[in-house]
């Protein structure tokens, strides 16, 4: 049978995911201002606190690829194949609103948060 | 099967395991080739960091980390379903239906009875076949349903129709769940009191059940054996009504008696039918019988014959509405019970500074 402590520590691990996923699609095209290939994103995320695993990253820019915000190559460098992916100038839009959105709810937790 | 020694042949054998788990639309996305260059990567980072060839069990704890083949390939994959999110209520409550609500009902009362017919009245046969009969039925109709369901959740069929629904066309609300009152409840106790004072004195008094029958009337032997099950029975309905009073706190207490009392009365008729049906046909009075020194009349022999099937006749009818009753009172228990754990443990309190 399950304690609390197990059951509470269930529901802190759903809601982190929940709260990572919006913000993984954010930090994923905020990196790719510059262009990148997967691993050396994963690299820099992981560099700036943001470690995320080899399973979640491709799907997701294969999903904002496929959403016209990501645009990829294939390219060689040292002797093998890479994928690089850049922001399109769609993409570029978009993350601009994003960052306002992140800003704006950012702002309001603050406050939130103060109250409290 | 040999063991990989060379790291690279590790990778490809890694990444050849990940792409037998990938589904066949996504096994040609380049995906593969992604997540092999991002393990190479890796690997040749872990070289520059121990200034050498890393050896193969630091390349297998770098694929270990990445997670098991099959359970990469699902992180891969786009997330599916036999039957999505969106109809799975309705695929759920449709099933539920034809098989709590059609099958079962169809089976107890139709086939059954026809099974227990073909066997003879062999009731353990018929059980069992009937048994057979409904797992063998219960299965294709699930697997009908769910093939159904897998057709329109592919279809999109179901989405279509949800996104049609009208608001003002939604049922009305449910009645609150009806609780077992105190004035209920002294009623049934006082009601019960006075059933079995009277079922006590009906040896001494037959007049009490015969009425003026009485004078030429009298209890037969099938009577006299379940004369005591049928005072038990009546007992514990009394006690039934005695324990829902002093506990209204036990709320489980009303409905799991009463389904135990349905049980109890079931297995009691199917008895008393049962040796009923075991008497001869000559000298057939089952319940009630001609007393001694009217034995030789015709017209009291015929009495007691319409009495006695009057008797049988009940106790069926008895027994067929109690094997409607038993699955409902069954059904309702478990919905109780289940409402009853989704039920919050402690009231929400709201303060206000």
């Amino acid at each position: 049978m399950r304690n609390s402590t197990q059951i509470s520590g269930e529901v802190f691990e759903n809601l982190r995911l929940e709260l990572r996923r919006g913000c993984l699609s954010l930090a994923v095209l905020a990196q790719l201002r510059t262009e990148r290939y997967g691993y050396t994103l994963r690299k820099a995320l992981a560099d700036d606190g943001l470690e995320i695993d080899e399973g979640t990253l491709y799907p997701l820019l294969r999903r904002l690829e496929s959403q016209g915000l990501l645009v990829s190559q294939w390219r060689e460098e040292d002797k093998r194949n890479k994928r690089f992916y850049r922001l399109s100038p769609e993409g570029s839009q978009v993350l601009q609103q994003l960052l306002e959105e992140w800003q704006r709810m950012s702002d309001s937790l603050g406050k939130i948060l103060q109250e409290a | 099967m040999s063991k990989a020694k060379d790291p690279m042949e590790m990778v490809d054998r890694y990444l050849q395991a990940v792409r037998f788990w990938m589904p066949k639309t996504q096994k040609e996305g380049g995906l593969i080739a992604e997540l092999g260059d991002d393990l190479r990567s890796q690997i040749e980072d872990k070289e520059t960091e121990l200034g050498r060839e890393p050896n193969p069990e630091e390349v297998a704890e770098i694929l270990k980390r990445c997670g098991a083949p099959m359970v990469v390939a699902s992180r891969l994959g786009p997330r599916r379903y036999l039957i999505g999110p969106t109809i799975f209520p309705v695929y759920e409550f449709v099933l539920k239906m034809v098989l709590l609500w059609i099958l079962v009902p169809v089976f107890i009362f139709i086939v059954g009875p026809a099974t227990l017919a073909s066997t003879n009245g062999d009731w353990g046969k018929a059980i069992l076949i009937t048994i057979g009969n409904l797992w063998s039925g219960a299965f294709i109709a699930a697997g009908v349903i769910t093939l159904v369901f897998v057709i329109l959740e592919r279809t999109h069929a179901v989405a279509d129709i949800t996104c049609k629904w009208d608001p003002s066309s939604l049922p009305p609300l449910e009645a609150a769940e009806r609780k077992t009152s105190a004035f209920q409840a002294v009623c049934e106790l006082g009601f019960g009191v006075f059933g079995i004072v009277w079922l006590l004195l009906v040896p001494q008094h037959p007049f009490l059940i015969l009425g003026p029958a009485a004078a030429f009337l009298k209890g037969a032997p099938l009577w006299h054996t379940y004369y005591l099950p049928i005072v038990l029975l009546c007992a514990w309905n009394l006690s039934r009504s005695a324990i829902t009073l002093a506990k209204p706190a036990w709320d489980w207490y009303p409905k799991l008696s009463e389904l135990i009392s349905t049980a109890l009365t079931l297995v009691l008729i199917h008895f008393m039918l049962k040796a009923a049906g075991q008497i001869p046909p000559g000298g057939w009075q089952p319940f009630v019988e001609v007393a001694e020194n009217l034995r030789n009349s015709a017209h009291f022999i015929k009495i007691a014959a319409i009495v006695n099937i009057c008797i049988v006749l009940s106790l069926a009818g008895m027994w067929v509405g109690l094997c409607i009753a038993a699955p409902i009172q069954l059904w309702a228990f478990m919905s109780f019970l289940r409402k009853r754990d989704y039920r919050p443990r402690q009231t929400a309190t709201l303060h206000v500074q």
